[in-house]
């Protein structure tokens, strides 16, 4: 390199030349942490259509059984779908911003499917006199519920733990008019987080023992470890 | 919302200033037509001055580098000035007057400012140098300086300047930064903004320093106070990164913390003494964007570090929250799906990868290879988060006026 000895006479071209490749950065960053984001997005609307053809799949089934009996149905059919990851990855797009109508309208999709597909296991399990645990929980985030996210860990853990487990998590402002319909039947009130179990309302944050409390047909359930364990034999 | 807007712009004006080095650079290589004769057409006399303070350990082989550089030796002389040492500094140096260009002086202690300046009134040299006394020069870093002065604009010449040990993780990461350095050094010459002469090695034309008033305390930082006071008078400062001289660096972190906040309070200090320059079109690139930059950039390292630890302190939080909720350790699962594509962290990798790049340039300018020193990744993983430490508390003692030692 040679030794340097230019004048410091500003070049205004060089001031030019940079800011636009600087803009240029920004503008690339941006469509490629959009294009990412709608990569997310069509994944989820993957998923959902997986998740609807499996409902659909459980409802074909609660029509077959009301001509046929039950012998051949057993609790671990009612084993819960993608739903649980599904529900994480949309809490996650929505926590990085992005194109929030079209989350909101997943959303929207989750939640359905999520009272679909609690209807279905409803009528499938009285039908053929089968126990599934169901947990209904209610939130928000608006930043009105700060016990919220601890909920959701709890609830995220038993599902871990019990695989049997169907925990259905809605957003209690979320204008969906099935989820409307189903706050109000449970009579839910805008007290969060809530926990409908066995059709009695919780308000209120509720530990891992009081949940176990509640719910004392939990040990029945197979837990992770004994599935893993009996899966390996 | 304002975080984010501060965010963006601190990251926008980061890289931007980034690219802009390195435009300069890709101008300067492929349009500048600035080729200089490096052939020294004759020997103007020069005098180095080793300004030391308890350096018995290193003065013998500063000394020694010097009588070993090429150059007549009727036209160079080397001043040790001795400035109230306490150890045997001065009895060691004085061996070397055996050789007759070697003069050796003692003063009472008051400052490295006032040790240039007495060597600065015991020589007629044309020009004039510094060499701190834990530096070594190589041979032919003189010649490569000398030449650049037949330019009689220029009023002083910086060197290339490298770590001379790298005996410790430390060193390794200083090396990178070192590279870094000769980057921004020769840019920053190239564009006429040059603000710190360093004492390793840097060449003055004396008659400029007399005419300036010598050297200045310049709070703790004469180096940088003498750059700023020509820049200001409207002389030129060069760079001649194949001088090269290789020099100490602290082998500890209080050490390294120490001579940080030093360099750092002695900026915002100069910066405030100086402050007509910034933003001024007057100056040229120097007072538009240089300067500038050089202030934002202490912010925008203080704002990104402390947000860094405010969210890793949510993070932490929300994870001990976690377990004592659950009772258990939340295993680490991977899935694409939850790797971060935030535009953010695309232009974090953004800003990452071009300092890697001028790093390369760096050592292509230095030594002549491409090659990243082997201490990169730890750079990049670690040493952004010690240098906010001493820019943080630089800037509190810069507001409180303070004061720093140089030891």
């Amino acid at each position: 390199m040679d030794p340097v000895v230019n004048t410091r006479t500003a070049r205004w071209s060089s001031y030019l030349v940079a800011f636009l490749i600087t803009a240029l950065i920004f503008a690339t960053a941006l469509y490629v942490s959009n294009y990412f984001n709608e990569q997310r997005v069509a994944d989820i609307q993957a998923t959902e259509n997986d998740v609807s053809a499996q409902i659909l799949s459980t409802e074909t089934q609660f029509d077959l059984l009301q001509e046929h009996p039950c012998s051949d149905v057993s609790e671990t059919d009612l084993a819960p779908s993608e739903m649980t990851s599904l529900g994480s990855e949309l809490d996650y797009l929505e926590a990085q911003g992005g194109n929030q109508a079209e989350i909101a309208r997943l959303k929207s999709t989750y939640s359905l499917l999520e009272i679909k597909d609690y209807l279905a296991m409803r009528q499938l399990a009285t039908k053929c006199s089968l126990k599934p645990v169901f947990i209904l929980y209610f939130y928000s985030n608006k930043g009105d519920c700060p016990q919220c996210e601890a909920q959701g860990d709890v609830l995220t853990a038993f599902s871990q733990e019990y695989p049997m487990l169907r925990v259905y998590s809605f957003d209690y402002n979320l204008q969906v008019g099935a989820l409307q319909t189903l706050i109000s039947i449970d009579h839910v009130d805008n007290n969060l987080p809530a926990l409908v179990i066995n059709g009695k309302t919780y308000y209120g944050f509720q530990s891992m023992q009081a949940i176990q409390k509640i719910l004392p047909q939990l040990k029945t359930l197979q837990t992770a470890s004994s599935t893993a364990s009996s899966t390996a034999k | 919302m304002i975080d984010a807007a501060v965010t963006y712009t601190l990251l926008f004006v980061s890289l931007y200033f980034e690219i802009f080095l390195l435009v300069a650079f890709l101008q300067r290589a492929f349009l500048s037509n600035t080729n200089i004769s490096t052939a020294v057409s004759k020997y103007p006399k020069v005098a180095i001055i080793v300004p030391c303070y308890n350096e018995e350990s290193g003065i013998s082989a500063t000394i020694a580098s010097l009588l070993a550089l090429q150059y007549p030796k009727d036209a160079f002389e080397v001043i040790v000035v001795d400035d109230g040492s306490k150890d045997r500094t001065f009895e060691i140096a004085k061996q070397f007057e055996a050789d007759s260009r070697v003069h050796v002086f003692h003063k009472e202690n008051g400052g490295k400012h006032s040790a240039m300046n007495l060597g600065l009134s015991k020589t007629n040299a044309e020009l004039i140098g510094c060499l701190d006394a834990d530096s070594i020069v190589e041979p032919e870093a003189l010649l490569s300086i000398v030449s650049i002065f037949q330019n009689e604009k220029v009023a002083a010449v910086t060197p290339g300047i490298h770590v001379k040990e790298t005996g410790n993780l430390l060193q390794h990461m200083q090396k990178v930064e070192y590279r870094l350095s000769i980057f921004n050094r020769f840019m920053l010459a190239a564009l006429g903004s040059a603000f710190i002469t360093p004492g390793p090695f840097s060449i003055f034309r004396a008659s400029i320093v007399r005419e300036l008033g010598g050297w200045r305390y310049g709070h703790s930082t004469e180096d940088m106070e003498m750059a700023l006071r020509m820049q200001d008078a409207g002389f030129l400062i060069a760079n001649a990164p194949k001088a090269i001289v290789h020099t100490g660096t602290p082998k500890t972190i209080r050490k390294l913390f120490h001579q940080r906040v030093r360099w750092t309070y002695g900026w915002l200090r100069n910066a405030v003494d100086y402050r007509h320059m910034i933003g001024n079109r007057n100056y040229g690139n120097l007072g538009i964007i240089i300067l500038p930059s050089a202030l934002i950039s202490i912010g925008a390292a203080l704002f990104f570090f402390f947000k860094i630890i405010l969210e890793f302190a949510v993070l932490a939080q929300h994870e001990f929250l976690k377990i004592q909720v659950t009772g258990t350790v939340p295993h680490p699962m991977f899935s694409f799906f939850y790797f971060n594509t935030s535009m953010m962290s695309i232009l974090v990798w953004v800003a990452v990868g071009l300092i890697l790049l001028l790093v390369a340039l760096g050592s292509l300018i230095g030594t002549g290879k491409r090659t990243l020193p082997i201490g990169t990744p730890l750079f990049v993983l670690f040493y952004s988060f010690l240098v906010p430490l001493w820019l943080g508390t630089a800037v509190v003692r810069a507001a409180f006026k303070t004061g720093v030692r140089w030891r």
